[in-house]
């Protein structure tokens, strides 16, 4: 791998990798614009120029500079500093002082650079040029041709990504403007991208238009949960609320995208469809009498456990304990599909058809228990009387069998549906932002949730719902830290041995999802290849 | 005079010169069928060993530059292609407009022969959107060339097939830089590309690409038929044979003259193009078009055109050989905002620096001009061009600087008079009464 | 090379928006089709699509970019980019006679403005540079390279060179009685040499 030199820091990288992405393995930020990681080189923004001690020709890109043996830049120089400075210049001759009524402020490129490269003195007597303002391009996106800077990344993004190609560069020389064809409007499903991608205040997302001044968010790590690709995402918070999702970069997973749906689906936090406190029989309670309702229901019951495509891994994992300590000749299920009115687009670039977020976490461990049944299995053993108390974790059974369910059916969920209506006793869940946990994505990958914001209401983490249950019944079931029931989930689960959740950092951990002999670990249905 | 052969402008003013029978009659076309018996090795080694350079402002060696196309096994499978830049759009310029329009035959013909050194089957020949006339006399050509059977398949016999076709621009200064020319064919905006990858490597339809000056070609028959070392005897050593230079502005005979290089430049000014107008006395004369820096009557007494003298006495360059002539009737800051306001008008708007910098210093100028700008701006105009200058995409860049940073260092006088006539509150123009 | 008095007279779109359905005839189609074959790729074909366009319909309306865009298989977009970029491709109407007058450095010391002046207040043109009969439309243009017959103007595809304030009134004259003009480009065999060898 060729040795390349950064303000005299040697550092080895892959050949090709450019110096931009090198400078920063030594911790060099090298400033730029039109450079980004997932799409193609551009090289017009110069701000990344540097000087090249040896082996090339300087001052050039280093965006454009691909790692050779013996390639030495430096960024440390005077003239380095007075090239940055002049491109900040040049980029702030024609840009609007929009700073006050700008939604970038705060995270912008060019305020972050003026104030660490730039700190010139205005010299600019001519009139600036003025162009289109508050263009309703698409329904998420906001267009403001004066504040673009013309780095060309939501051109490169349109063509390169969604493959649409409607936003271009049109005239030439100081004309050039960033726009829209007449009468086309943006359609496709990662508009938000777009304003994720824009170094300034150009492309904004009308949905936190004027919102919330960034400053002021906090940013949590966690994945998102409408589908089974996974995205990582940002959950950006203030004193518990949540005010929006931005992709994380991840770049085995989702890039630096996600689709608007799930960057939108934050807005799920604070639905009215979500079940903040615990009922039984339609009344309110208070977690610990519902609990222990539920277990009178299951204990003697020929139960069957509904694993949850859309619980956490530890929550599956909470069944397991629960059936092996307290639910003996309990079946275990996990029913395919969607539930019936979830989001139905899907596409080749990040959005799975399988909008459950934990599909192989939920057949992982209810294999645990033997066998698995499906959704005809469920039908027929509730038919046939061999099943006749269900919990369910999450997924809306009703809503997807379309079946008259047992009287006893305890509902571990998030958000009111058909089945949570039917259930005798509903056990409140948070939603997956407000609780610690695990994922289980399309390619085998274990990521991890966080707790972001504090749960609404009377909801408590999932698993803790289902533990609270074997509580009820004398004892809790899984350890009470999240470290320490996933050491206990990965010990028990074949596919997860030797996985730590510290382990899984902020990317997730990939595994191998079929053991190679039959036996324990045998995932409920066959796993689509991704 | 010395005499010297006529290269380029061989049967220029011959009535009809433009038709194959004419062209004939005077040669066309013999250097191509002895070209097409050698070797594709031998005909380079001929254009290398010439020292020919480049004539559309670059000066590369021609000959080195077609040794840059990858041999057959490492082009990917890719054909490689061969552009004329006919953009010609250098103010100034105007050489490569008669070159196509007296003896397109010419250029055909070395066409002909850099693509059989090339191994080029197709080529094509891109000509700024303002020549349509000059197009529709070019494809006339072609049809005569084609019918009789001077392009096409088996050409001569020889085995070696070739086709020519015309494609015009529309209206964009730019497109003459070759990747920008590049992209301009390829149906994109023609906008200037990062290198590398470079264009001989990896150009146009991601093939290996030459791009050549008309000039440049055009030169290539003579070369063939009469050897190289005939060719390399004429100029200087490293700046041989004749150049067209479009010579304009202030003079008496205003035209294309096509010259050994190594001439002297006050030759070429009184020699040629017949002196100044009567009682006038030389103020500036830019070399090489617009883009080069201006210089000074000092420097032009000293120097000779070619390659080296201009950049050793002005540190200025040939470039394209657009010899613009200025007396003291000139007003250099009215002179140097026209240039900046084509430059201003020309800039692709790709990268930051010429985007921005262009317009803003034409700005700076106009307010110069008309005594409404301050010390701090003339300043600020040094300033950008200094900052423009090898920080862009392209040459385009420099090409907007230099003219900027030669006026306001060689003619500061005059600038600096703008600025106090605007301080004492005169019209533009009026000189302070000291 | 005779001078072809047929050019102007298909250039009459004075006032036009699309007249009729925007499509190519069949002949046209082919003409197409054959222009495409001499490129590599389709898009390649681009520009003298959109030239063959602007000769058809006058100026580019969004209705004849969609048009190109579809013939092309590119998206309108695309095709509109291209458009923009380059000063040749109208995106408005213009008069009968387009007038592109040269008013860069060598046309500008040989006196271009004061030429393109006296133009202007002879036709009587609007800011926009349109006379108020429309046959007219004047742009002021950078370097045609015609630089040592200056002051020069384009008027539709021919150059007018060596212009002076009589030859100028000679020529639009002609064209505002729609007579045959004065034959352009007589310079343009303009060019000097020293003795051959």
């Amino acid at each position: 791998m060729p040795l390349v030199k950064v303000n005299g820091i040697a550092v080895e990288v892959p050949p090709g990798t450019n110096m931009i992405e090198a400078a920063k393995k030594v911790g060099v930020e090298i400033p730029h614009y039109c450079y980004h990681p997932h799409l193609s080189v551009a090289g017009n923004c110069r701000m990344c120029l540097v000087d090249v001690e040896a082996g090339g020709r300087g001052p050039d890109i280093a965006c454009n500079m691909a790692a050779t043996e013996g390639l030495a830049i430096r960024t440390d120089t005077p003239k380095v500093t007075q090239m940055r400075k002049s491109v900040m210049e040049f980029l702030l001759v024609n840009h609007p002082l929009d700073c006050p009524i700008c939604d970038q402020s705060g995270e912008c490129r060019l305020q972050d650079y003026y104030m660490e490269y730039g700190q010139h003195d205005s010299r600019l007597a001519d009139a600036k040029m003025g162009k289109g303002k508050r263009q309703d391009i698409g329904d998420q996106i906001v267009l403001d041709a004066e504040r673009c800077v013309q780095c060309s990344r939501c051109v490169r993004f349109s063509d390169e990504v969604t493959g649409t190609g409607e936003l271009r560069l049109f005239n030439r020389s100081n004309q050039t403007q960033i726009g829209i064809f007449p009468g086309v409007r943006l359609s496709h499903q990662y508009q938000g991208n777009l304003a994720d991608i824009c170094p300034v205040g150009a492309l904004t997302l009308k949905d936190f238009r004027f919102k919330k001044r960034v400053w002021w968010l906090k940013e949590s790590e966690s994945v998102c949960g409408g589908c089974a690709t996974g995205c990582n995402i940002l959950v950006h918070h203030q004193e518990n609320e949540v005010y929006r999702f931005t992709p994380r970069r991840n770049d085995e997973v989702n890039k630096s995208w996600i689709c608007d749906q799930g960057r939108l689906s934050y807005k799920d936090v604070t639905s009215l469809k979500r079940l903040t406190g615990a009922k039984v029989d339609g009344q309110r309670a208070e977690l610990p009498e519902a609990a222990n309702a539920a277990a009178l229901l299951l204990k003697g019951a020929k139960v069957g456990v509904v694993f949850g495509a859309k619980a956490t891994t530890e929550a599956n994992w909470a069944a397991v304990k629960l059936v092996r300590a307290r639910l003996p000749n309990a079946r275990a299920y996990v029913i395919e599909g969607n539930d019936p009115d979830a989001f139905t687009y899907q596409d080749e670039i990040l959005v799975d058809s399988d909008k459950t977020p934990n599909r192989f976490g939920a057949a992982l461990t209810a294999s645990q228990l033997g066998s698995v049944g499906d959704a005809e299995a469920l039908k027929a053993a509730l038919a046939s009387g061999e099943v006749d108390a269900l919990l369910v974790l999450h997924d809306d059974v009703v809503g997807r069998l379309g079946v008259a369910t047992p009287k006893a059916l305890v509902y571990v969920g998030t958000f009111k549906n058909a089945t949570s209506s039917a259930a005798a006793v509903v056990l409140p869940a948070a939603h997956y932002i407000e609780q610690p946990g695990t994922w289980i994505n399309r390619q085998g990958r274990v990521q991890r949730l966080r707790k972001t914001v504090a749960p609404a209401g009377d909801s408590v983490a999932d698993y803790a719902a289902v533990d609270a249950i074997g509580r009820a019944f004398g004892g809790a079931v899984i350890p009470e830290m999240p470290a320490a029931i996933f050491q206990e989930l990965a010990a028990g689960v074949k596919a997860l041995n030797g996985l730590t959740l510290k382990g899984l950092g902020h990317g997730g951990q990939l595994i191998t999802l079929f053991a190679p002999s039959p036996g324990v670990d045998q995932p409920g249905q066959a796993a689509p290849a991704k | 005079m010395d005499v010297y052969p006529r290269i380029l402008s061989r049967i220029w003013g011959v009535p009809g010169s433009h038709t194959l029978a004419v062209a004939e009659q005077h040669g066309a076309y013999n250097a191509a069928r002895k070209a097409l018996a050698m070797s594709p090795a031998e005909v380079t080694d001929v254009v290398l060993k010439s020292g020919l350079r480049g004539r559309g402002g670059a000066g590369f060696p021609t000959g080195r530059k077609w040794t840059f196309v990858p041999p057959p096994e490492k082009r990917g499978g890719k054909p490689v292609y061969l552009l004329c830049n006919a953009d010609e759009s250098e103010p100034g310029t105007f050489k490569d407009r008669f070159c196509m329009w007296n003896d397109p035959h010419q250029l055909i013909e070395g066409m002909i022969i850099a693509s059989h050194a090339l191994g080029v089957r197709r080529a094509y020949i891109y000509l700024r959107g303002e020549f349509e006339y000059v197009q529709r006399r070019l494809d006339e050509a072609l049809a005569e060339a084609y019918a009789k059977g001077y392009l096409g398949e088996n050409i001569f016999g020889s085995g070696f097939s070739f086709d020519l076709y015309t494609h015009l621009g529309a209206g964009a200064y730019i497109c003459g830089e070759e990747t920008a020319l590049i992209s301009s064919i390829e149906g994109y905006k023609g906008q200037p590309r990062l290198k590398p990858p470079f264009p001989a490597v990896k150009g146009v339809w991601e093939s290996p690409t030459i791009v050549n000056n008309v000039e440049t070609l055009a030169a290539v028959p003579w070369i063939i038929e009469n050897g190289w070392e005939a060719y390399k005897a004429i100029g200087t050593e490293q700046s041989p044979g004749t150049k067209l230079f479009s010579c304009s502005g202030h003079i008496m005979k205003p035209g294309v003259y096509e010259i050994p290089l190594g001439t002297p430049m006050m030759d070429l000014l009184n020699k040629w193009c017949g002196g100044l107008r009567p009682g006038r006395t030389l103020k500036a004369i830019i070399p090489g078009g617009s883009s080069v820096p201006v210089m000074t009557p000092a420097e032009v007494a000293q120097a000779n055109m070619d390659y080296e003298s201009i950049n050793k006495v002005a540190g200025s360059y040939l470039g394209s050989g657009g010899f613009i002539v200025m007396d003291d009737s000139t007003d250099m800051v009215d002179a140097l905002t026209n240039l900046l306001r084509f430059y201003a008008h020309e800039s692709c708007g790709q990268c930051t620096p010429c985007r921005e910098g262009s317009a803003w210093m034409y700005n700076i100028l106009c307010r110069l001009r008309d005594g409404l700008a301050t010390e701090d701006d003339l300043v600020a105009l040094r300033d950008l061009a200094d900052n423009i200058h090898s920080r862009t995409i392209c040459f385009f860049g420099a090409s907007a600087a230099m003219p900027v940073q030669s006026f306001v260092t060689k003619f500061r006088d005059e600038f600096v008079a703008r600025v106090e006539s605007a301080r004492a509150g005169l019209p533009a123009g009026l000189a302070v009464a000291k | 090379m005779s001078h072809d008095q047929k050019s102007i007279h298909l250039r009459d779109m004075h006032g036009l928006t699309v007249r009729g359905p925007v499509e190519w005839t069949e002949e046209e189609k082919a003409e197409i089709a054959a222009i495409v074959a001499k490129y590599p790729t389709q898009r390649s074909a681009i520009m003298p699509v959109l030239w063959k366009a602007q000769r058809k319909w006058g100026w580019l309306q969004f209705e004849v970019l969609k048009l190109v865009a579809a013939t092309l298989s590119l998206k309108p977009s695309e095709v509109m980019e291209v458009a923009t970029f380059y000063t040749m491709f109208k995106k408005e109407p213009t008069g009968k006679y387009l007038i592109q007058a040269c008013h860069t450095l060598s046309c500008a010391l040989l006196g271009a403005d004061r030429v393109i002046r006296h133009i202007e207040t002879k036709l009587q043109l609007d800011e926009h540079g349109n006379s108020p009969d429309g046959k007219f439309t004047l742009m002021r243009v950078e370097c045609l390279a015609a630089c040592g017959s200056g002051p020069m103007m384009q008027i539709n595809d021919d150059f007018y060179e060596l212009l002076t304030e009589q030859k100028v009134d000679e020529i639009l004259d002609a064209m505002a009685a729609d007579r045959p003009l004065p034959v352009p480009r007589p310079e343009v065999d303009q060019w000097t040499y020293t003795p051959v060898s």
